[in-house]
């Protein structure tokens, strides 16, 4: 019954002020919808690879090849025959596997696909736990004639067909060989850095002529997976690494006698539940978060939430003051302070709920932006807990926010506040708002002011200048196959005719991805001991040319100079010819080969094959570059050298002029009538170096898009309370008018009312964002000055006071202009 | 000091026309102690409005000092209000936030007067009204002859020339009220022109000529002889 009374008065509360009403309701829900997005996208980055039934015990290890003079080289990735050792030397394993993903070509009746396949060890079901939906997946692993596929990889190759016993041709370059479907798995969990398509069983023998695959100790290509046996720890494994090098590894051809592998090599295990934030290193299959991230976000989370608690807060106790008199009324009439704080409890938490649901109608609406952005599929997950989740969130804002104003207003004692002529508000509440709204200012300014650091770091990166000139250039890619290759000299020959064409080259590399091919090179006033391992890459001929590099001295690679390449097979038959070179400047620094117009002309020797076996083989230097940021600008530029690779590549490069689409299916008409096996598959340089950034993008949209919102709230907040104040003081505007105070003098009077809080922000907003962004911005080699901090900062608080003065001014000037009689009648 | 001529205030509120003021002719000199009578709804409060500028008449004229400012905009009545015209409210309209030094020094701060020169003023108008040792009370603390007294140490502490004055004892017991009236009394013996609404037939004895007001017209002037 008395619920039911406090419920109707809650109701009809919510009506009587609308505009508190609103402005608390929208204001909370902007806040919980914001604060869902970003729960939705922290539990999303925090579940990776936690459902594995054996997630405690499974481990991934990674390899860091320290070389002195250079910046150690991270890999999450572990060379072949690590496998064999680790399973020989650590009886606390209990399985494991490695995992390789190629993109073979693939043909099925006459028809070709390039996808994904998982090359991985037969232990790979026992660690991890797949679904088999039909076929017999524990031995499908066993023949190396097998595949096991998952249910969206046999729909898109057999339709509705029973996918079990057909025939599936992969084309691994090494080897082509027939498979037999053995197996059909469920899709694999996409918040997995294990997530594959296709299984099939590693043939090592097949692999031979491929060796770096899987059986050399120094080169990186597949990820080794382990589980520990139950009771094993994993620190008996990691502190035994070093020990565990230095048997199993090959001494390094450099460092001297005094050192040990271990010296250079450092491993570690990690459990897979940490991988997806914690991992760091090149060699990853699938995108990773970053555990900054998630704690940013989800401190933004926390900050919204604050910012819109604290509005309800204000709000209602700023409303608290004009209800005095109705809550001493009631308390005459015999209300307890209980009664009193149930109902007004009761009305936040109607408001609260009100909000919730407005705030999950928002989220429904943004999540297709959000997920576009994020590159994610979030969701709320009605069937499941989620929705208690949310309606706790929503209660314990209604209570944190209702709280206080529950406590003031049934404070209120009956005696003083029907007593006329006395503000019912005390001093303390009316100081603790605005301390609160002094909170709510700093946090958005230094939203502000981050987002403006983390947008500008992210233009800078975009813009910055990589050395070359990424624009108009097409990239062929799916070269490195061999029926590529044997076309190579005519595809480029065939693209250099084309009329838009202005220059066509080819390389290894893409520009932006990774490059970790690195080799020992040394000067003759060097020994072979003394050697340096210098990054290498390798072009076509016209490759600086095509790129717009100009070359510091010397010449690059031209057909119709007789540029070589030393091939290894002719060293160990002992042939000997002199090679050309080019060099880029911190090569030059590194090697001491002085000045770049010395440097041409000057011989270098570079090792060649496998360690141990000490072939090496002579350049000339013909070249000196500057340094170009390949790769990404999150790492300083090794020193490199370009060498001359006259019939391998994985990519042709192609400038060109008028229109790109047009281009294109010049080239993609070349391929398809040369190439008919594999599909066409290009990009834009412009647009693979973008792509790069498409996740800090993505965060930095959402950064910005989250700041706008914790703003928007908070101003709310400010109209809502201006507007109150604005009533309040009406008699005090009034009385002052009559004493001669001017439309401007009140409009200043209520302005500076507004800004003291503001300003006050930005005295705690400054140095917090100067602090934590000078912090962030440490982790980028190339990064913007730390004075453009404080430009932002400036730019803060001009924002926040302009935005501050136009949400207070509305009201103002209407107060302003009343007539003061009008305040000063009804007394 | 000020004449109304054939002066009206109407006021139309959802389609009724409410005629507070009706061809009102008064004419006020400059030193006169003059009261406004009459039963409640006939519109004294307008008239003392529109004689202190708060409101502005609907038609006639109003000279103030010979300058007819009927249809002046609210900012050019503002400057001669702030120059000439101090209030008394009934319900004494001090700001609650601000203490007695304050409320009264707010009559000065729209002035440009330097602040030393406020705070002598303040303190001199204070001792005048016998409320120095509440300087920094606030109002909430003063019974309501206290509060009366600021007012009226606010309305004068400007210099003004005229003061008007809606039922300053409206809310006093009759010991306060007395003494508010004799305030107001030395303060027109010093040459103030005083302007007071009042129901009170004693407190209008104070004044040298009352006017009694029935229904928006001036029904009857009457002289008194001082005593
Ligand atoms: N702002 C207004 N809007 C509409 N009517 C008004 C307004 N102000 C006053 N009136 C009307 O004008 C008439 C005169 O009002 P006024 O306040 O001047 O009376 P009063 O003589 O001061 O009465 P009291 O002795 O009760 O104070 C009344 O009928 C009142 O209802
Ligand atoms: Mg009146």
């Amino acid at each position: 019954m008395l619920l039911n009374n406090y419920l109707i008065s809650a109701w009809r509360n919510i009506f009587k002020h609308k505009l508190f009403s609103a402005i608390n309701i929208f204001g909370l829900a902007i806040g919980l919808a914001a604060c869902i997005l970003i729960a939705l996208f922290v539990r999303d980055e925090l579940s990776y690879d936690k459902f594995w039934s054996k997630a405690d015990q499974i481990y991934r290890t990674h390899i860091t090849f320290s070389v002195p003079g250079r910046d150690p080289m991270g890999m999450v990735m572990t060379p072949g025959p690590v496998i064999h050792a680790f399973k020989k030397d650590f009886p606390q394993i209990e399985y494991a596997s490695r995992i390789a993903r190629l993109k073979p070509t693939i043909i099925i009746n006459n028809q070709y696909f390039v996808d994904d396949i998982s090359l991985v060890d037969e232990d790979f079901i026992n660690i991890f736990d797949l679904e088999p939906v039909t076929g017999d997946l524990s031995t499908a692993l066993k023949s190396l004639s097998n595949i096991a596929l998952t249910e969206k990889l046999a729909k898109k190759y057999f339709g509705t067909d029973n996918a079990i016993g057909k025939v599936i041709t992969i084309d691994f370059d090494s080897y082509k060989r027939d498979y037999k479907v053995a197996a059909v798995i469920k899709d694999m969990a996409k918040n997995s850095q294990v997530n594959a398509d296709a299984l099939v069983a590693i043939d090592e023998p097949a692999w031979k002529d491929q060796d770096w695959m899987f059986d050399a100790w120094f080169s990186t290509n597949s990820h080794l997976f382990f589980s520990l046996n139950k009771g094993s720890d994993i620190k008996s494994i990691n502190s035994s690494m070093p020990e565990f090098i230095d048997r199993n590894f090959p001494k390094l051809p450099f460092g001297g006698s005094g050192t040990k592998t271990s010296d250079f090599v450092y491993m570690n295990a990690m459990n897979i539940k940490d991988l997806h934030l914690k991992a760091k290193g090149d060699g990853e299959y699938h995108e990773i978060g970053d555990m900054n991230t998630v704690i940013i976000f989800s401190t933004v989370a926390i900050l919204i939430l604050i910012i819109a608690a604290i509005n309800f807060m204000n709000l209602s106790t700023a409303r608290a003051s004009s209800r005095a008199k109705e809550v001493s009324l009631r308390k005459v009439l015999g209300a307890s302070r209980k009664d009193l704080i149930i109902q007004f409890l009761g009305e936040s938490i109607l408001i609260t709920a009100l909000g919730m649901i407005m705030a999950i109608v928002l989220v429904e609406f943004a999540l297709p932006l959000y997920n576009e952005i994020l590159g994610k599929n979030l969701s709320i997950d009605y069937a499941s807990t989620d929705l208690v989740y949310v309606t706790c969130l929503a209660i314990f804002v209604g209570l944190l926010g209702g709280s206080y104003p529950a406590f003031i207003l049934s404070h209120f004692r009956p005696s003083e506040t029907l007593k006329a002529n006395k503000s019912a508000e005390s001093n303390a509440s009316i100081k603790l708002r605005s301390i609160l709204v002094i909170v709510q200012f700093a946090v958005s300014i230094t939203l502000f002011v981050s987002t403006a650091v983390v947008y500008g770091q992210m233009l800078y990166a975009k813009n910055m200048d990589l050395g070359y000139d990424k624009e108009n250039i097409l990239a062929v890619k799916e070269v490195y196959r061999d029926i590529v290759l044997k076309k190579l000299p005519l595809l480029v020959d065939e693209i250099r005719r084309m009329p838009n064409a202005i220059s066509v080259t080819w390389s290894n590399f893409m520009p932006e991805s990774g490059n970790n091919n690195n080799t020992l090179v040394r000067t003759g006033d060097q020994a072979m001991e003394d050697a340096i391992l210098i990054g290498n890459r390798e072009i076509g001929y016209d490759y600086f040319k095509t790129y717009k590099v100009p070359l510091i001295a010397g010449r690059e690679y031209r057909i119709e100079r007789g540029d070589k390449e030393i091939l290894t097979d002719d060293l160990r038959k002992g042939l000997k010819y002199t090679g050309s070179i080019i060099v880029n400047e911190s090569a030059l620094r590194r090697l001491g080969l002085g000045s770049a117009e010395n440097a041409i002309g000057k011989m270098v020797f570079i090792s060649k094959g496998n360690p141990g076996e000490n072939l090496e083989a002579t350049y000339e230097v013909i070249g000196v570059v500057p340094d170009i940021h390949f790769d990404s600008l999150k790492t300083t530029i090794r020193p490199e050298i370009y060498d001359l690779s006259p019939s391998y590549g994985s990519v042709i490069s192609a400038r060109f002029s008028g229109s790109s689409v047009a281009f294109t299916e010049q080239v993609r008409k070349l391929w398809e009538q040369e190439i008919p096996s594999i599909p066409f598959n290009y990009d834009f340089i412009s647009a693979a170096v973008a792509k790069q950034y498409n996740a800090e993008q993505g965060q930095a949209t959402m950064f910005a898009a989250f700041s706008c919102l914790a703003i928007l709230v908070a101003c709310l907040g400010l109209y809502g309370l201006a507007s109150y104040t604005a009533e309040r003081r009406t008699k005090e505007i009034g009385i002052r008018k009559v004493m001669g105070a001017s439309v401007f003098d009140v409009v200043k009077l209520l302005i500076w009312q507004f800004s003291k809080p503001v300003l006050i922000a930005n005295l705690i907003a400054w140095p917090v964002s100067f602090f934590t962004m000078t912090l962030w911005l440490e982790s980028f080699v190339y990064r913007i000055e730390g004075f453009f901090i404080l430009g932002f900062c400036l730019l803060a608080a001009i924002t926040a006071l302009i935005i501050a003065w136009s949400t207070v001014a509305g009201n103002s000037m209407r107060v302003a202009r009343a007539n003061p009689i009008k305040a000063l009648r009804y007394e | 000091m000020l004449k109304l001529q054939d002066l009206t205030k109407a006021y139309r509120t959802d389609e009724v026309e409410t005629v507070a003021l009706n061809n009102v002719n008064i004419e006020i000199e400059t030193g006169e102690f003059v009261a406004i009578m009459g039963p409640s709804g006939c519109g004294k409060s307008t008239l003392l409005n529109i004689i202190g500028m708060l409101d502005t008449p609907s038609s006639g004229h109003y000279f103030f000092k010979d300058e007819d400012v009927a249809g002046y905009s609210e900012s050019q009545l503002g400057v001669i209000r702030k120059q000439h015209i101090g209030f008394i409210f009934q319900s004494f309209n001090l700001i609650d936030e601000l203490t007695v030094a304050e409320n009264i020094e707010l009559a000065l701060l729209y002035h440009d007067i330097p602040a030393a020169e406020r705070r002598e003023r303040v303190a001199a108008v204070m001792d005048k009204v016998g409320i120095a040792h509440r300087a920094k009370h606030m109002p909430s603390q003063l019974s309501g002859g206290q509060q009366q007294r600021v007012a009226v140490a606010r309305a004068v502490v400007g210099n003004q020339s005229m003061i008007l004055a809606d039922e300053p004892t409206g809310n006093l017991d009759t010991a306060h009220g007395q003494e508010v009236m004799e305030m107001l009394q030395k303060l027109n013996e010093e040459g103030t022109t005083i302007v007071m609404v009042t129901h009170s037939p004693s407190h209008a004895d104070y004044a040298r000529r009352t006017i009694n007001l029935l229904d928006g017209h001036v029904v009857t002037e009457s002289m008194r002889s001082k005593i």
